[in-house]
């Protein structure tokens, strides 16, 4: 590779009002949080940290029966929203697959749920659960008349259910543009000549598309597990973590922990846990993009 | 329409008789036109029900009928106090405009150098930007409410704007340098033969180059900002710096969520990024992936 020779200087210059900038807004606040992670500080009692307490918030962490919930709730939400996004995606693209007038419109409209705002998500949907006035409530108490006594945002499962689903109604169309988009660089032909040998359907979309999709859905999966543990907004304009602490996924606990019981020290212990969690994840995403490039 | 499939479907069912095979395809397209437009149903309906609900009198919003009297009075009710929506939008307006002008500049400059420059550390450095993308909201958040307290910055629109930079400039550096990357490099080389500084050379060669690359990256930024809602929700307090998004969270009364007043606030929150995001719609599953997914 030639590169271009000014003075080396220069470079750094450019960089680095960008760089000061990604120092003040991520690299501060997460070592905050990691040094807020081994102080004491409840900030009812003290306007500043109490003092040092060694590993104490973190071990807390882990004792914690109610954070083991939240653990449990977080992978439960995670696995939904995932599994659903990805497969409902997969279904919308392979239908929108062949070209035509009312799949170009379809295609156009795609990409609306997902750029509507988290918060209005989760209003939205709330409103459409209503067990009196929603729209979705009456429509799919209708279709299955045995569901007529559930209060969907009363039940611990269905409310966890239909907050993962307010997620994967912006999600899935997008993930449908990725696959289309995979689908739209793989020949024709491929298809053309296994229809030709006679496969049907199914077989077709077994042992041809999912394959050669493999790469783009591993891609997909990743990304949505990332975003499905950012997930925020919509606990608290759908569920407010409730019933109960059923909708309590990670990022609303610590949170509560934060700026609804004021204790610092552990909210600190609780979020550079997560940050470690994330950047696992984040760093098998990195390497499986990197992978493919090459 | 399905040209290609059609031609391959008859190839093989050529020897069958010719009344069953066009029977059983026309069930078949009638079967794939029936899903298809339950996508578009799935896709468009949430946002059809909230505009819909924008318009109807109190009466109407909690009936499920779609035939009613189309009214304004939401609109003129959200506009007065305690809702007060104007302010509201001109902050979101404000802090979506400030965040856009000062993370693409930067983002430029230094999407410009990685583009271009292979220096020690020069990976990680790029991988570790990527990495700040995936931090939990909360985690960015909880610092942040300390300094600017401490600061005396709560409630104002600068603190909003400082936070939705961790996102935002991050996003924008990735995103613009596949952008970089694909411009030839021979113009610059050029351009620096004649006697152009460097910083010159950005800015009458390298900038107009990538401007359309430079707004759809904008385009994206302002999204997010525009939908933020965990930052504002912390750190405002009053109209002087709370966004449209928490004017969402002010319909929710003693008696719960009025919802004709939530969906006139939702549709004001919606039909910004609807329309950015139909003059964006080209690069937004690649924006989307940060490249990913091609």
């Amino acid at each position: 590779m030639s590169e271009l020779r000014p003075k080396a200087i220069k470079k750094y210059l450019i960089l680095l009002p960008a760089l000061i900038v990604i120092i003040l807004t991520s690299t501060y606040p997460i070592l905050y949080s990691f040094w807020l992670g081994f102080q004491r500080w409840m900030v009812w009692e003290s306007p500043a940290p109490l003092g040092f307490v060694g590993f104490e918030n973190f071990v807390r962490g882990f004792a914690d029966p109610k954070f083991q919930e939240v653990v449990g709730t977080t992978a439960l939400y995670t696995v939904i929203s995932v599994s659903m996004s990805v497969g409902i995606g997969l279904g919308i693209a392979m239908l929108l697959q062949k070209s035509g007038k009312l799949n170009t419109v379809i295609k156009m409209f795609l990409i609306f749920p997902f750029a509507v705002s988290p918060a209005l998500k989760g209003f939205t949907f709330k409103f459409m659960l209503n067990p009196s006035f929603g729209i979705l409530d009456r429509s799919i108490k209708y279709i299955f008349p045995f569901l007529e006594n559930v209060v969907w945002l009363n039940h611990p499962f269905w409310a966890l259910f239909w907050l993962a689903m307010s997620e994967v109604w912006g999600w899935a169309p997008l993930v449908a543009l990725m696959f289309l988009g995979a689908l739209g660089s793989i020949s024709p032909s491929i298809f053309e000549a296994a229809k030709l040998d006679g496969t049907n359907n199914f077989q077709l979309f077994i042992h041809i598309t999912l394959p050669l999709l493999k790469p783009v859905i591993l891609v997909v999966t990743l990304l949505r597990t990332i975003f499905s543990l950012k997930m925020f907004d919509q606990v608290v304009t759908m569920t407010g973590g409730g019933p109960g602490s059923s909708t309590q996924v990670i990022n609303y606990f610590i949170y509560q922990t934060g700026f609804r019981f004021m204790d610092m020290g552990y909210a600190g212990a609780l979020a550079t846990t997560l940050v470690i969690v994330m950047t696992i994840i984040a760093s098998i995403y990195v390497r499986t993009l990197n992978g493919k490039e090459a | 329409m399905e040209a290609p499939q059609n031609m391959i479907m008859k190839v093989r069912t050529m020897n069958k008789t010719k009344s069953r095979i066009s029977v059983k395809n026309y069930v078949l397209i009638i079967l794939e036109k029936m899903l298809q437009i339950l996508v578009l149903l799935f896709v468009l309906f949430p946002i059809v029900w909230i505009i819909l609900t924008a318009f109807k009198s109190s009466t109407d919003a909690y009936s499920t009928s779609l035939l009613f009297k189309p009214t304004l009075d939401n609109f003129r009710t959200i506009i007065a106090p305690p809702y007060s929506v104007g302010p509201l939008f001109r902050n979101s307006i404000i802090i979506s405009f400030a965040t856009v002008g000062i993370a693409i500049p930067l983002a430029v400059m230094a999407s410009y150098v990685f583009s271009r420059y292979k220096f020690k550390g020069s990976n990680s450095l790029l991988v570790y930007i990527l990495m700040t993308q995936f931090i939990p909201a909360v985690v960015i958040v909880m610092p942040f409410y300390m300094l600017f307290r401490n600061l005396g910055m709560l409630d104002t629109k600068a603190a909003l704007i400082t936070v939705n930079l961790s996102v935002a400039l991050p996003y924008a550096i990735w995103l613009l340098k596949g952008f970089v990357d694909a411009l030839p490099k021979e113009i610059e080389e050029a351009a620096l033969i004649d006697g152009c500084t460097q910083l010159q050379m950005l800015r009458h060669v390298v900038f107009p180059l990538i401007a359309p690359g430079a707004i759809t990256t904008a385009g994206f930024v302002f999204v997010g900002a525009w939908n933020e809602f965990l930052y504002a929700m912390i750190l405002s307090r009053t109209t002087s710096s709370m966004t449209l998004t928490i004017g969402l969270m002010n319909t929710l009364g003693p008696r719960g969520v009025i919802w004709e007043y939530m969906s006139a606030v939702g549709l004001l929150v919606m039909i910004p990024v609807f329309l950015l995001s139909l003059t964006i719609r080209k690069h937004f599953v690649q924006g989307l992936t940060m490249g990913g997914v091609k």
